[in-house]
């Protein structure tokens, strides 16, 4: 049940600030907006998965906007979750000597949320034609991609909490990085070796290209991760 | 009220605020250069608990006199406090963290040195391994607490927000429990002196009464409070950033680590629970905590390979600690030169000497050769260094028995009035012990021992037990009960011609 604070509020009937525990309150609530954070990204992941893979099993029209709309949803969320966060960091003076490298990590994470939205949006605007001998390819890259994501959201969540298991999630990344680049190579490959018109093989190699990005962008949060894990290993 | 009692206790209220711009970088330095807590937040907290502790723990100190109660003429009083202000707040204008009681006894080595007294040399002696111990101590202490600390943390695995939380309530807890320290150690030094000529009076507000050196200790601990609220900020960020960029969990380590070196080398009280348990003890050695935070930095960096650590500054710490007793000794000397010749004020009262028939036989007791002082025999000899020098040409004595003599020697006029009586502070003396005073009433003593031995014969609780570890504490405290009557019932003082 809300409380009677985020009712009123609702309804513009008082404009305060929510009465917070002092101490630990404070604390466990900014720990919970970065785990909210966290889950948002992981759940933009899992959506654009399931988004690419509707649009290459031709989904309509409908089912793809929403897609769409809720991947929107998602990275609006997300992107308030790390206003909020960035905000209460500074206003609190909270951690003074990791809240640079927090906001960073925070503000990576929010670019790849945001470029998942990018993709998907793009994909159901151009409507790239993605023949039968692409279509694996296509959904084990994005599902790839989306597994460097989450590998690189565990080992987020793991500098927070156990720096020591960092460094397992940040193999993964890299791991599932590498496949991602091979994946797309593949795919290029087939795609540029086939009868298909350039325009269609320039508009597919684009999509490739965007996707396997996301996975470049995972990495490059794993490097600067390994970079902040060794600053937090006291 | 007068006014040149004002006039002397502005001093005081100088040393004070010397003292909190400067060594409440001890306590919260870490925790401010840290970014942990906002300078603000922490002048507001350590200025409570200075408050706080002066107020309510500073009460011992009431009858203690603090290090300049050796000083035996008000002007020489407020002339050593303004010295060793003057050179404090000058080692706070180069935001190095200095310690106030160095300065201190600095000032009463320039005092002694112009009045012509005898100098303590473990005092300087003190002061010098302060400057080894203290840091190297410390140092050793904040390196292993900190690998402690970070396998243990290691192992936690909090949060880093929960790490951060605990953190700054860490240090919070740490400053207030030091500050209150600080208080309660150091207005002694700040006001003790100005006890027995307090401006103000006794009174009672809803049934409490508010005595006259719990008003004198509020003002002085109130100018410690401004201190740290005016002027802390410089040797606060040099202690905590300014010697090695420190992080958090390291700066409350630092604050530990100095607690920890603070109580196990300078408690009596832990040594007598030591050796009361049969336990061996842990001796006790000079420690301050300015040289102490100093050191604990330095000691974590040096875990670290040594280089977050600016040497420069150290270098200027350092000598900042040299430098304090020395310039504060001079000062103080120049500024007595002033205000006894300019001023025309009496800033010592002379102290003389005999080797009377009783002090020759007291020696004797005291397993010192008597006989061969007898060229000196009934010689009424002015100032102490003057009396040493003679006492050396006629004897050579090991520097023990040499001080027993000198104290054995000095002449004090004691009378136990019985018209003071009254404003006698029977809660600080035992029933006993006040029993006994009484008997001696209308008696005159002309040297401090005489009135120790008629005490100790009516009652052993005026009788100083074995000097064992045990026993420490006991003596402790019967000697600032012995001080407080030898100031309470002196009648009269020479000044200098």
């Amino acid at each position: 049940m809300p409380s009677p604070f985020v009712f009123l509020k609702r309804f513009n009937v008082i404009v305060m600030k929510e009465p917070k525990l002092a101490l630990f309150g404070k604390t466990k609530a900014m720990e919970t907006l970065i785990d909210d954070f966290l889950d948002k990204v992981s759940e933009g992941g899992l959506r654009f998965e399931q988004g690419i893979a509707a649009y290459i099993d031709q989904s309509t029209p409908e089912r793809l906007a929403e897609r769409a709309e809720q991947l929107r949803v998602t990275e609006g969320e997300g992107h308030r979750l790390r206003r909020s966060i960035e905000t209460q960091l500074y206003t609190e003076m909270l951690i003074p000597d990791f809240r640079g490298d927090v906001l960073s990590l925070l503000e990576d994470l929010n670019y790849v949320l945001g470029k998942l939205e990018d993709i998907f949006l793009a994909i159901t605007v151009e409507q790239p034609i993605i023949d039968e001998p692409y279509r694996a390819d296509f959904k084990l890259l994005a599902s790839s991609v989306v597994k460097a994501i989450e590998a690189a959201i565990l080992g987020s969540r793991a500098f927070f909490r156990n720096i020591t298991a960092v460094r397992d999630h940040l193999a993964k990344v890299y791991f599932h990085e590498d496949e991602c680049d091979q994946v797309a190579i593949t795919l290029k490959r087939a795609i540029f070796s086939s009868a298909l018109s350039l325009d269609q093989k320039m508009h597919l190699r684009y999509f490739v290209d965007r996707i396997d990005g996301l996975a470049d962008e995972a990495e490059e949060v794993g490097d600067w991760l390994a970079i902040y894990s060794i600053k937090r290993s006291l | 009220m007068d006014i040149a009692i004002l006039i002397f206790l502005s001093s005081g209220l100088f040393l004070g605020w010397s003292l909190g711009a400067n060594d409440a970088a001890n306590v919260f330095g870490t925790a401010v250069g840290s970014r942990m807590i906002r300078f603000t937040t922490a002048a507001l907290i350590c200025s409570v608990f200075i408050i706080l502790g002066a107020v309510f723990s500073g009460a011992g100190a009431a009858h203690g006199l603090g290090e300049l109660g050796t000083l035996n003429a008000l002007p020489g009083a407020f002339m050593a406090a303004f010295s060793a202000a003057l050179t404090v707040y000058w080692m706070t204008l180069a935001r190095l963290p200095v310690s106030t009681t160095h300065a201190v006894v600095g000032a009463i080595i320039g005092w002694n040195w112009f009045s012509g007294s005898v100098t303590d040399l473990s005092a300087l002696s003190t002061i010098m391994s302060t400057w080894i111990a203290s840091p190297i101590l410390a140092g050793v202490f904040g390196a292993l607490l900190y690998k402690l600390t970070v396998w243990v943390l290691n192992r936690a695995k909090l949060h880093l927000l929960r790490l951060d939380s605990y953190t700054r309530i860490g240090l919070i807890l740490a400053g207030a429990f030091g500050s209150y320290t600080l208080g309660a150690n150091n207005i002694g030094n700040v006001m003790g002196v100005f006890v027995n000529s307090s401006p103000f009076t006794d009174f009672t507000v809803a049934g409490v009464t508010i005595t006259s050196v719990e008003q004198l200790f509020l003002v002085g601990a109130i100018a410690i409070g401004v201190g740290v609220f005016t002027y802390s900020k410089g040797v606060m960020m040099m202690v905590g950033d300014g010697l090695m960029p420190l992080s958090p969990v390291a700066a409350w380590v630092v604050v530990i680590a100095q607690s920890i070196v603070l109580f196990l080398f300078s408690s009596i009280t832990l040594e007598h629970f030591l050796a009361s348990q049969s336990l061996p003890t842990i001796p006790l050695i000079p420690v301050s905590s300015s040289q102490a935070v100093v050191g604990a930095v330095v000691g974590i960096g040096l875990l670290h390979g040594g280089k977050g650590i600016r040497w420069k500054a150290l270098g200027s710490i350092a000598s900042g600690w040299v430098t304090t007793p020395i310039i504060s000794a001079l000062i103080c000397f120049v500024m007595l030169f002033v205000l006894q010749n300019v001023f025309n004020q009496t800033v010592y009262y002379e102290v003389r000497y005999q080797l009377s028939a009783p002090v020759l036989a007291h020696l004797e007791q005291e397993g010192v050769p008597a006989a061969e002082l007898s060229p000196l025999r009934d010689r009424e000899i002015v100032g102490g260094l003057r009396f040493r020098n003679r006492l050396r040409e006629v004897a050579h004595l090991p520097p023990e028995q040499e001080d027993k003599v000198i104290a054995a020697a000095e002449i004090h006029s004691l009378l136990i009035d019985a018209s003071k009586f009254p404003k006698l502070d029977k809660a600080y003396l035992s029933l006993e012990q006040v029993r006994a005073l009484e008997q001696l009433q209308g008696r005159a003593f002309e040297h401090r021992w005489q009135l120790y031995d008629a005490l100790a014969s009516l009652t052993p609780a005026w009788r100083k037990l074995e000097n064992t570890k045990i026993n420490k504490p006991f003596n402790k405290l019967l000697g600032q009960q012995l001080d407080y009557i030898f100031s309470y019932f002196e009648v009269s003082q020479v000044a200098p011609e």
